[in-house]
């Protein structure tokens, strides 16, 4: 008996001993936020993710979480401000050519990484290059090369680099040339797989390239002293950044916190700047100061199967569609900061033309109608040679879309009198459903790439995805996917922000292929100490402004 | 005893085999690829060709089997997906620190306030010291760990402030964890410690201590307590396995960056290495387990050891 006993706890010491001691991460110094009152005092604040920071490498990352991360410590040719609006970064200037084809881009004076690495045009050209190979692993070839001339050709190895559209005359200056007039481009280079990446020490590290913060280099406004995927990274300012002296805050914690009520506790144990609220907690937080909301450029909708049983009528696509009263869904069943949609398109989208967004040109798309929705369906029902065809939905296995389901499914049957049936799926089998063409409806969402409709409406014109929704090889599908192609040709933007105007149309009110839901947003508490924090749009957070007091 | 011990030895590689190979196939078999399709559709079908390619999967899954085996025998389990780029091995070595520890801890937590209240559970049978017992282990049974979490966390962290909220920072930070993860060890080790103890209690040779004038505490740590150990034994091995591989809620609860969610991610993200490396570590963690245990039967109970071997 003794010996077990020893034994046991000999096995536990050596076992705590060898484990315990390096795996903790410290201390991340004084409570976030809590900035001292003079200069001298270092500053700080304290944010989270929501899930693990599955890598640092920019030639892998394909999410926000990542991104999130990136975008503050890398920098590209451009930068968004504290209004959305791209500002010269890297670069410091960038002229456009007439035809809208060519962009040369000056870079500032004295350019470095954080390892004193000069950053030349060259860099931008390698980082490019490397980005556009196909198999990149996080899947991003495509913001390339479907802009830059011979891009997917160099992609799928049909030419070789020197004849991609990208020129460096001198260490100073970057001459893109563009495939077709791209309005958002310069949106595009504020986007984090556009941002320059120290090839040079990318090659020599090779396979561990960005597996600890050592295996790093940081051309942002913060770089990474702590870096571990599961449980987050602290940034410091970069004192190599051009612009140094505009980074407020001197230490950054980024904490993964997978749980709402410990991120809550943490918030009010006044461990971190901002955090997010469920819908749970939302009313008793609602009036507080520190109460914001946020959407982001996430659309979710119902997609339809244009050539399945039943939604293949268009009667009975626009009378589903017309059923659902999207403010109803967004203030008391999801009740989080997220918004009713009109359209696929967020309304706050650019159009293009200066000062006019998407949803001003586009007007009232989606309203709530009972009486028509019954009549469409009546319709609908008869075309069919009346019978009522039994619908299915399909949708992730996750709180918010079985919320959003549930409610559908009673809308359904107050408004049209039928049983929809949910079908619960994990993600990746409810893609591959949709994929392949075997349901009814579904429910899907798109973030936008850019800061451009173009970036949802194009997904209904490629060849297979989970949102096509079988919508081609018919006169309509056909004049959509024209309408889409001469707005990739369009010079004007004005005449393009038009073609765009009535391709959103054809596709939500004429064809009914998707009905929008809402727009996504969150419900947060910021400490009132915090200021320009800055979530674009694209949900993806900018640190570099942020200042505590 | 030796040739017993190879021969487990041997069972044990099998046993790894079959699960990889059923592992293997039925995770195939998930709909979906390891990368965002949403993203892979922008790509044109000859860049899509090419980003299967370079991971192989182009290939027949028996074809990508034998890969895999032969890589595993070479001690290479591949790179993740989801973390991209990470070896396989060294996200299970970074993850599974935090777990053993608190899971240790939790072990030894429960294990030794459990038989103290087993053994005076049994000693004072239906007194009310017993009842008591008997009600903090139902408790510990039906109330769920997340539950123990999410109160200790707000009491201990957030009202009297004497612990971390949550986080990795310092040993502090595994103390709720451990505490939470405890409960249901303490619960699960009392009950079985008690009925143990009250069978062996009525033994002839108990009564035969008794009558040779030995004092009472030495019959339970002598007599009692060694031949009530045989059955905790068994289910202890279950609960460190268990205990030690993390538990997906405490660890959230806690922000431990520990390995109880690992499972679920990757599986959500089809990322097949991680998976593969993961039963392969699960698996061969607890038949090492089970192996340590049936050897322990043998020092505790003599008359295991003395049975002899069938061929």
């Amino acid at each position: 008996m003794k010996k077990i006993a020893a034994a046991v706890l000999t096995m536990a010491l050596l076992l705590s001993a060898a484990t315990g001691c390096n795996s903790f991460t410290g201390n991340s110094a004084e409570p976030a936020s809590q900035a001292g009152s003079g200069a001298a005092k270092p500053t700080s604040v304290s944010f989270y993710l929501e899930n693990e920071i599955p890598t640092l490498n920019q030639f892998a990352a394909s999410d926000n979480i990542a991104f999130t991360v990136l975008n503050n410590i890398s920098e590209g040719l451009y930068r968004l401000d504290m209004n959305d609006e791209p500002q010269p970064a890297l670069a410091e200037s960038c002229k456009v050519s007439d035809d809208k084809l060519t962009y040369t881009f000056t870079l500032r004076d004295g350019l470095k990484f954080s390892n004193g690495d000069a950053i030349t045009s060259k860099v931008f050209r390698e980082t490019w290059l490397e980005q556009m190979k196909a198999d990149a692993k996080n899947g991003y070839a495509f913001i390339l090369t479907d802009y830059i001339v011979n891009g997917q050709e160099y992609s799928e190895k049909k030419v070789g680099a020197d004849q991609v559209g990208i020129e460096t005359p001198d260490d100073k200056t970057l001459v893109v040339k563009l495939k077709a007039p791209t309005p958002y481009f310069l949106s595009l280079t504020t986007f984090v797989p556009y941002y320059a990446v120290d090839m040079s020490f990318y090659q020599k590290q090779g396979a561990s390239y960005a597996l600890g913060k050592d295996n790093l280099v940081y051309s942002g406004p913060y770089m990474v002293t702590q870096f571990d995927a599961a449980s987050g990274v602290t940034l410091v300012k970069n004192p190599n950044y051009w612009d140094k002296d505009n980074v407020k805050v001197d230490t950054v914690n980024i904490k993964i916190i997978k749980e709402q009520s410990t991120a809550l506790n943490l918030y009010k144990a006044g461990q971190l700047s901002r955090v997010k609220l469920s819908a749970t907690d939302v009313p008793s937080y609602k009036s507080s100061k520190e109460f914001t909301t946020h959407t982001i450029f996430r659309t979710n909708f119902i997609q339809f199967n244009t050539t399945a049983e039943g939604t293949k009528n268009l009667n009975i696509r626009k009378a589903l569609s017309m059923a659902v009263d999207n403010n109803t869904l967004v203030n008391t069943i999801l009740n989080n900061g997220s918004e009713a949609a009109n359209g696929v398109v967020p309304k706050s989208m650019s159009s293009g033309i200066a000062g006019k967004t998407f949803g001003s040109l586009q007007g009232t798309l989606m309203s709530y109608n009972a009486e028509k929705a019954k009549e469409y369906w009546k319709k609908g029902v008869e075309e069919l040679g009346g019978q009522v065809p039994q619908m299915t939905l399909v949708l992730d296995d996750d709180t918010e879309n079985k919320d959003v389901g549930t409610y559908l499914q009673s809308q359904f049957k107050s408004v049209l009198g039928i049983d929809v049936n949910l079908d619960s799926k994990t993600k990746e089998a409810r893609r591959s459903l949709m994929k392949t063409g075997k349901y009814q409806m579904g429910l899907n969402a798109w973030g936008a790439d850019y800061d451009d409709p173009m970036t949802y409406l194009q997904i209904w014109t490629e060849n297979t995805n989970s949102f096509r929704g079988n919508f081609k090889d018919t006169e309509a599908a056909d004049a959509y996917v024209k309408l889409i192609e001469e707005a990739h040709a369009e010079r004007d933007t004005a005449k393009r922000a038009d073609l765009l105007v009535q391709a959103e149309k054809s596709l939500v009110v004429d064809n009914a292929v998707v009905a929008p839901l809402y727009y996504i947003g969150s419900a947060y508490l910021v400490k009132p100490n915090v200021k320009n924090l800055v979530e674009p749009d694209s949900g993806i957070l900018e640190l570099k402004y942020t200042e505590v007091d | 005893m030796k040739k017993y011990i190879l021969k487990r030895i041997v069972y044990l590689f099998v046993t790894l085999l079959v699960i990889m190979t059923a592992t293997f196939f039925l995770m195939h078999s998930l709909p979906g690829t390891p990368f965002d399709e949403d993203k892979i559709s922008s790509l044109s079908p000859a860049q899509q060709q090419q980003i299967y390619a370079s991971y192989g999967l182009d290939q027949p899954v028996y074809i990508q089997y034998f890969k895999y085996l032969g890589n595993v025998f070479q001690g290479d389990f591949g790179t993740s997906t989801l973390y991209s780029g990470q070896p396989v091995k060294s996200i299970l070595a970074s993850r599974i620190v935090p777990s053993a520890l608190v899971g240790i801890q939790a072990v030894l937590v429960g294990l030794a306030v459990g038989l103290v209240l087993g053994v005076v559970a049994a000693y004072k049978h239906n007194t009310p010291l017993d009842y008591l017992t008997m009600i903090v282990s139902v408790l510990g049974i039906s109330v769920p760990n997340f539950v123990v979490a999410a109160l200790l966390q707000y009491l201990f962290g957030l009202k009297w402030g004497l612990l971390p909220v949550a986080y990795w920072e310092s040993y502090a930070s595994s103390v709720l964890p451990s505490l939470a993860l405890s409960f249901g060890v303490v619960a699960q080790i009392a009950r079985f410690v008690r009925t143990e103890m009250l069978t062996v209690l009525q033994q002839d040779y108990i009564l035969m201590a008794k009558a040779k004038g030995l004092s009472p505490a030495k019959i339970l740590m002598r007599h009692a307590l060694r031949n009530s150990m045989l059955p905790v034994l068994t289910i202890l091995g279950a609960i460190t396995v268990n205990v030690l591989t993390g538990s997906l809620a405490v660890e959230s609860i806690y922000s431990v960056p520990g390995i109880g969610s690992l499972f679920v991610d990757t599986i959500k993200a089809n990322d097949y290495s991680t998976i593969l490396g993961l039963t392969v570590f699960y698996s061969a963690f607890y038949v090492v387990v089970i192996l340590i245990i049936d050897v322990l039967y043998c020092v505790i109970d003599p008359r295991i050891r003395l049975a002899p071997a069938k061929e």
